[in-house]
């Protein structure tokens, strides 16, 4: 681990989170252990591991989606731009604005696909006024790769889409509140593979702009779309690097294991 | 898994012939479905008696019998100095009406060339006794009529209305002082006159109660007027207070110990039964805060404490029911809880609440018992409220009260009015219960 942070240290992109001493409890359950880890900012950073290891609670705690859940506990110190999001002074609802998320599966609300876009700019006061809110919900939807689908149909329902374009539609959303990262959990578990190609492009594009933490299953997704890898067992961060080292030569033996389909 | 695999492997039999185990399964399976399908049929059969039983026995309460009759409204009888003068001509009282009427039933055998074997007096008698009352609203109503011949159609008594509905026949008048077997005689003439007739009268439906000796003119309007004010109370009261209860308990409160119980109290409370609640209201709000006895408001307090926990319940399954991922998601983008329940759960939950809300408030609008505590039975004959004060504060009946009051009385004239008053109780439930399934239907979103 030692080398790893001096490797990273020399890299010349700039640090958005950093996380010391993480500890995550569900009452007596430990689900999180002593992580420990560093996000550069315009990067796509992957988590990846076996179900129930911790990946999902442990991006939940950047945007501290975990605070809904009552039995949730959270110790150690996580940084966006070397703030404490932790601290007592820090609003959650302000925190999410910066840290977007996108979720496992496709949530659109049963609105317009505008209504959709619009809803975060409006409930932050981003658009001073139709105009600019029409830009906005443009920009976002372009982001989002779906612009051309839904330009014309823009009152229809979020819900009619397809679970490709829902998805879309949810990362739209997302990014258009401005977020300066994007949390992304499982985003294409629920798509299938040529909706989950169209996201994945789409994630590649969104690094111009944002940090992104994705979660997946898929290991070949990890490797098409990050630049650094993360991989948990039972709660633990094993190991943590580049993409490339990870999948090619990890130092952990568990890494390996995990990688090569022997466990997981 | 050696040994497993040691023993013979079960061997099964030809799949043409259904064994022993399967047999008994279908046979299992096929006695289930009988006795659904006759427990399904024994409610549908209780279902036609009850409907059959109240439609035959309460329609008859929506007709009423009318003698058509033109009365000379003499000038010397009602008004004496001959100005028209209404604080004098309300001298008169209905006494001085009653001879007019005798002279027009009079007048009506000689035109028609009828044999009067009556006196005018039993002839007028088969008129109801509110009669007199009507001529005399009209002539104060019209003073320039006087003087004139005007057509009136009066209520027939209760007695002839029942020989008309078959209620009523010669044996059964026996030892009836009310009515005598010449006057059924005199009546038979009329029908085949055409001058006593069976209509539909509307003011059984608009009208107010009557007294014992009047059930033909019993009506329903002002308790129905009752219980809309009852229900504008239980609305403006149960549904702001249950839904802002349910939200706070599902999406806001801490789940420990304390909301345990406030969550177990709520569903026993929505068990207790509503006479509980009636001696509740008659010692808080009658004997402690000395709230109007009778009146809506006091009635529409106490079904508002029989209501909340069927709305709480109701709201709380519904807002449950939201899927967690449209919070998340609105969470997800900055929102503040409340933010997110207000534009995002809220809506998704509302066909629930408004459903429950109907069937909570279809609930309110049938129960009798706590009402009888807090003496929401008054015998209200005329004053019907006049605006929203007075319905509020004035004493008055509901309508479940008045049908407990008129199945209470003796005269089996007030029996039928009672099974229609059913048929009017049961309009509004089915009319409501209606509303709440065209509201789902409308509004109920899938996601």
């Amino acid at each position: 681990m030692k080398d790893l942070m001096a490797e990273r240290t020399v890299d010349t992109q700039k640090l958005k989170i950093s996380a010391r001493n993480v500890q995550v409890y569900y009452g007596d359950t430990h689900a999180i252990k002593d992580v420990n880890v560093d996000i550069e900012d315009k990067t796509v950073t992957a988590f990846i591991g076996p179900s129930g290891c911790g990946k999902s609670t442990f991006l939940r705690c950047i945007n501290r989606m975990n605070d809904t859940i009552d039995v949730c506990r959270v110790q150690g110190d996580i940084m966006i731009d070397g703030e404490d999001i932790y601290d007592k002074r820090v609003d959650p609802v302000q925190l999410r604005a910066k840290v977007g998320m996108v979720f496992q599966k496709p949530n659109p609300f049963p609105k317009s696909i505008y209504d959709n876009v619009a809803y975060g700019p409006r409930i932050h006061g981003l658009a001073r006024n139709k105009a600019d809110l029409d830009d906005i919900v443009e920009r976002a939807l372009r982001r989002g790769a779906i612009w051309n689908e839904v330009k014309d149909r823009l009152d229809a329902p979020g819900t009619g889409l397809s679970g490709g374009q829902q998805q879309r539609l949810c990362i739209a959303r997302a990014v258009a509140t401005e977020p300066e990262v994007l949390l992304m959990d499982e985003p294409c578990s629920a798509l299938d593979p040529i909706a989950t190609a169209q996201v994945e492009e789409l994630i590649d594009e969104l690094r111009q702009n944002y940090s992104v933490v994705i979660v997946t299953h898929s290991m070949q997704q990890a490797a098409r779309v990050s630049q650094k890898t993360a991989f948990f067992h039972l709660g633990n961060l094993v190991e943590y690097g580049e993409t490339g080292t990870i999948f090619t030569n990890p130092t952990d033996p568990r890494t390996e294991s995990y990688i090569t389909g022997r466990i997981g | 898994m050696t040994d497993m695999t040691s023993d013979t492997p079960h061997v099964h039999g030809t799949l043409l012939q259904a064994d022993a185990r399967t047999r008994k399964r279908n046979a299992a399976e096929t006695r289930f479905k009988f006795y659904g399908i006759l427990a399904i049929a024994v409610g549908l059969l209780m279902l036609a008696i009850l409907l059959f039983n109240i439609v035959s026995r309460g329609t008859g309460a929506f007709t009423q019998t009318f003698v058509t009759l033109d009365v000379a409204l003499l000038e010397d009888k009602l008004d004496k100095s001959g100005n028209r003068d209404i604080e004098e001509m309300k001298k008169v009282s209905t006494f001085g009406y009653a001879p007019l009427l005798k002279a027009a039933m009079t007048d009506m055998v000689e035109k028609t060339g009828m044999e009067g074997q009556i006196s005018a007096g039993d002839m007028a008698d088969i008129l109801s006794k509110g009669a007199p009352a009507q001529l005399r609203d009209y002539v104060l109503a019209n003073p320039d009529k006087v003087g004139q011949q005007v057509s009136f159609n009066f209520l027939a008594s209760s007695r002839v209305d029942g020989y008309m509905k078959g209620r009523v026949s010669r044996d059964s008048i026996a030892n009836d002082k009310s009515i005598s077997a010449e006057q059924l005689d005199f009546v038979d003439k009329l029908i085949a006159q055409g001058i006593l007739t069976k209509k539909f009268n509307l003011s059984f439906i608009t009208g107010a109660d009557a007294s014992d000796a009047r059930p033909e003119a019993a009506g329903m309007g002002v308790a129905m007027l009752g219980s809309f004010f009852m229900m504008l109370v239980v609305l403006v009261l149960a549904l702001p207070i249950g839904v802002a209860a349910s939200i706070y308990l599902e999406e806001f409160a801490p789940k420990n110990w304390i909301t345990d119980i406030i969550e177990v109290n709520i569903s026993n409370l929505a068990a207790v039964p509503s006479i509980v609640f009636g001696i509740l209201g008659l010692a808080v709000f009658i004997n402690y805060m000395h709230l109007p006895t009778s009146a809506p408001l006091v009635g529409g307090l106490v079904l508002t404490l029989m209501t909340l926990p069927t709305i709480i319940i109701s709201t709380r399954a519904s807002l449950k029911a939201v899927p967690p991922s449209i919070r998340d998601a609105a969470l997800g983008v900055g929102a503040s809880k409340m933010q997110s329940v207000f534009h995002h759960v809220l809506p998704l939950a509302a066909p629930g609440i408004l459903t429950g809300t109907i069937i909570g408030l279809a609930q309110a609008l049938g129960e009798t018992a706590p009402l009888l505590l807090i003496g929401m039975v008054g015998f209200i004959a005329s004053n019907a409220p006049d605006g929203i004060a007075s319905g509020l504060l004035a004493p008055n009946s509901a309508m479940p009260a008045q049908i407990y009051e008129w199945a209470k009385r003796a005269d089996p004239a007030f029996y039928e009015r009672a099974w229609g008053g059913i048929i009017i109780l049961l309009v509004f439930l089915l009319a409501m219960n209606t509303i709440a399934v065209i509201l789902r239907r409308r509004f109920e979103r899938r996601w």
